[in-house]
């Protein structure tokens, strides 16, 4: 089986960014879930388009945030009233007001932790190769390209059908990404059939 | 998305046969009278009353202020739609210093650092005699006002002016007007709270008492205006020119200030906590004497743990009449802070709300909102020839 033959997915560009919009719209209704866009900048209402729910990062930091609200008083109760109780000024060994800030910086803490991995988590990543750029055209997205590109675990996927179905809906290009990278300079050895 | 003239389906005036204000100056005049009859029955709780609503009065107004030219200086483009709003109100600061006139003849009940036999004897006032005595006390107040009102006013003005020119060059005075004026907005603001509220405890000090002054006002503006515009929607007006996102953007920032009003409160009491200087806690003292701890403890969950938790989500940040309740319980709360700020130099150890309280918040409240009212219904609602606000419109 040759290597070209599994595809990772479809890509189609489009002429401006209402296009892509009303294409990610339309790829949306045809029932497609696997896909995602690519522009130079952030297009408002892409998200409302493209049928994307709210990030659930929100509940990943707040998880984190409690763990540290906990985590904080625990450590403080743990350490300045039962292991190591020291008189400071006169002033009770639970000294809750006193807890806040250390508290309050834990909590800061574990939040950013939450937001900084579970952000890599969310988006995959790290990811040291993606097979969209075994395209030439996926470089247009940071020049003046509007991509489109559907990828082939969608379950509705069929590589001539997808491509027909975006070239109606107005892909000005279209093009099947191999899953594997092609042979670019013929006679190496790399990417033996198996 | 068409940036192109914008064209409102809805009126942009306050519909005249709304009679609102006049039922706010009607409240408002039967609030006078009774403070009136007040003022003869018991004078000295009268000015503490009367500097409570006028000091929660005040805060609004300022805030008001506060966020029309941080507007400005940002040059943001998603509140035009509502600036009319926080305009209209600051613009109240032009007769604000009329209201401060009543509280000249009260300042020796109100202040002890005025009292004859108290300088005489006490070290630490006759300590202060150059910055707290009555004739520079009255300049600076006459300096506070004009600020306050030059900037309300000429905010407003310009702003209106340009509803009928459209003239971008006003723009860009806005802009100039604003960054020289929110520092002085800032000083005189922090100023103004340590001549009014601080020094009635002459002996006590803290350099956060502005900010804190300017953290309570800045969440009870937003809740101000959130239930502004929330009453116009109810009235079906600017219903399609306020959108979702710009009530998102409002909760979001009343989320933000409600953590900032609650670090710098915290903040100022866990440090004179921590030091425990004798006359640097005595404030606190007495204000958690007795049950006037009940109301620091309220304004802890009240003002910041229950509106936090509320807050924190998506969804209630546009869920109108979450808003409501929360920005209502909040400006309620902003009155009782006021109120434990100033009473407990009356009512040592123990709450006792006189009915002259709520008779002078009826007449402040009352008058203001009905100013407030009138002059909405002079102008659009909405800057109409604001250069952002086609922008502003298509807020998402």
């Amino acid at each position: 089986m040759s290597k070209r033959g599994i595809p990772f997915g479809v890509l189609a560009e489009f002429e401006n960014p209402a296009d892509l919009m009303d294409a990610a719209a339309a790829v949306r209704r045809a029932g497609y879930r696997q896909f995602d866009t690519y522009s130079p900048f952030p297009i408002h209402g892409m998200d409302d388009a493209m049928g994307l729910k709210p990030s659930k990062l929100g509940w990943i930091v707040l998880i984190h945030g409690i763990l540290g609200l906990i985590g904080g008083i625990a450590l403080q109760v743990w350490s300045m009233d039962i292991a190591y109780p020291v008189h400071i000024s006169g002033k009770p060994y639970l000294n809750f007001p006193a807890f806040v800030p250390v508290t309050f910086a834990i909590i800061i803490l574990l939040s950013a932790f939450g937001v900084f991995m579970g952000m890599f988590f969310l988006n995959n990543l790290p990811r040291l190769h993606n097979p969209l750029f075994h395209s030439d055209r996926i470089a247009k997205a940071t020049d003046d390209g509007f991509l489109l590109c559907i990828e082939a675990t969608d379950p509705v996927f069929s590589e001539e059908r997808t491509t027909l179905f975006l070239k109606e809906i107005g892909a000005t290009f279209t093009e099947t990404i191999p899953l594997e990278a092609p042979d670019k300079s013929p006679g190496t050895e790399t990417g033996t059939v198996k | 998305m068409d940036h192109s003239k914008p064209a409102f389906s809805e009126p942009l005036e306050f519909p005249k046969e709304n009679r609102i204000s006049v039922a706010f100056f009607a409240a408002g005049i039967i609030g006078i009278v009774l403070s009136l009859i007040g003022y003869v029955v018991n004078t000295e709780q009268f000015f503490y009353s009367y500097l409570t609503s006028f000091a929660f009065i005040a805060s609004l107004m300022l805030g008001a202020l506060f966020f029309v030219m941080i507007q400005h200086i940002t040059r943001s483009s998603w509140s035009v739609v509502l600036r009319r709003i926080p305009e209209t109100i600051s613009m109240q600061l032009l007769w604000l210093g009329l209201l401060f006139v009543p509280i000249l003849f009260g300042m020796e009940i109100l202040y002890e650092w005025t009292r004859p036999e108290r300088i005489a004897t006490d070290a630490l006032t006759q300590h202060k005699q150059p910055y707290l005595n009555i004739p520079f006390f009255v300049i600076r107040n006459i300096i506070y006002f004009s600020v306050w009102a030059f900037l309300g006013y000429r905010l407003y003005k310009n702003s209106v002016v340009m509803d009928q020119n459209g003239d971008p060059a006003l723009d860009r005075r806005q802009r100039i007007l604003s960054a020289p004026g929110i520092l002085l907005a800032a000083f005189t603001m922090a100023f103004a709270s340590f001549d009014w509220l601080m020094s009635m405890d002459s002996h006590w000090f803290s350099t956060m008492f502005g900010v804190y002054y300017f953290s309570m006002s800045f969440q009870a503006i937003l809740a101000v205006i959130l239930v502004v515009i929330l009453y116009l929607f109810r009235q079906g007006l600017l219903t399609d020119i306020i959108n979702r996102a710009h009530i998102h953007d409002m909760g979001a920032l009343l989320f933000g200030f409600t953590v900032f009003y609650a670090y710098i409160a915290f903040s100022q009491f866990l440090l004179i906590y921590y030091a425990n200087i004798p006359e640097e806690t005595l404030w606190f003292y007495y204000r958690f004497e007795g049950n006037w701890i009940i109301l620091a403890y309220l304004f802890l969950i009240g003002r910041f743990v229950i509106p936090f938790v509320l807050l924190l989500g998506r969804k209630p940040k546009t869920n109108y009449s979450l808003l409501m309740g929360i920005s209502l319980w909040i400006i309620a709360l902003q009155f009782l802070e006021m109120y434990w700020i100033v009473m407990p130099i009356l009512h040592k150890g123990a709450i006792s709300l006189h009915w002259l309280d709520l008779t002078l918040l009826l007449a402040f409240a009352g008058i203001s909102a009905g100013l407030f009212f009138r002059q909405f219904a002079r102008h659009s609602m909405v800057p109409i020839k604001d250069p952002l606000l086609a922008e502003s419109l298509h807020k998402h």
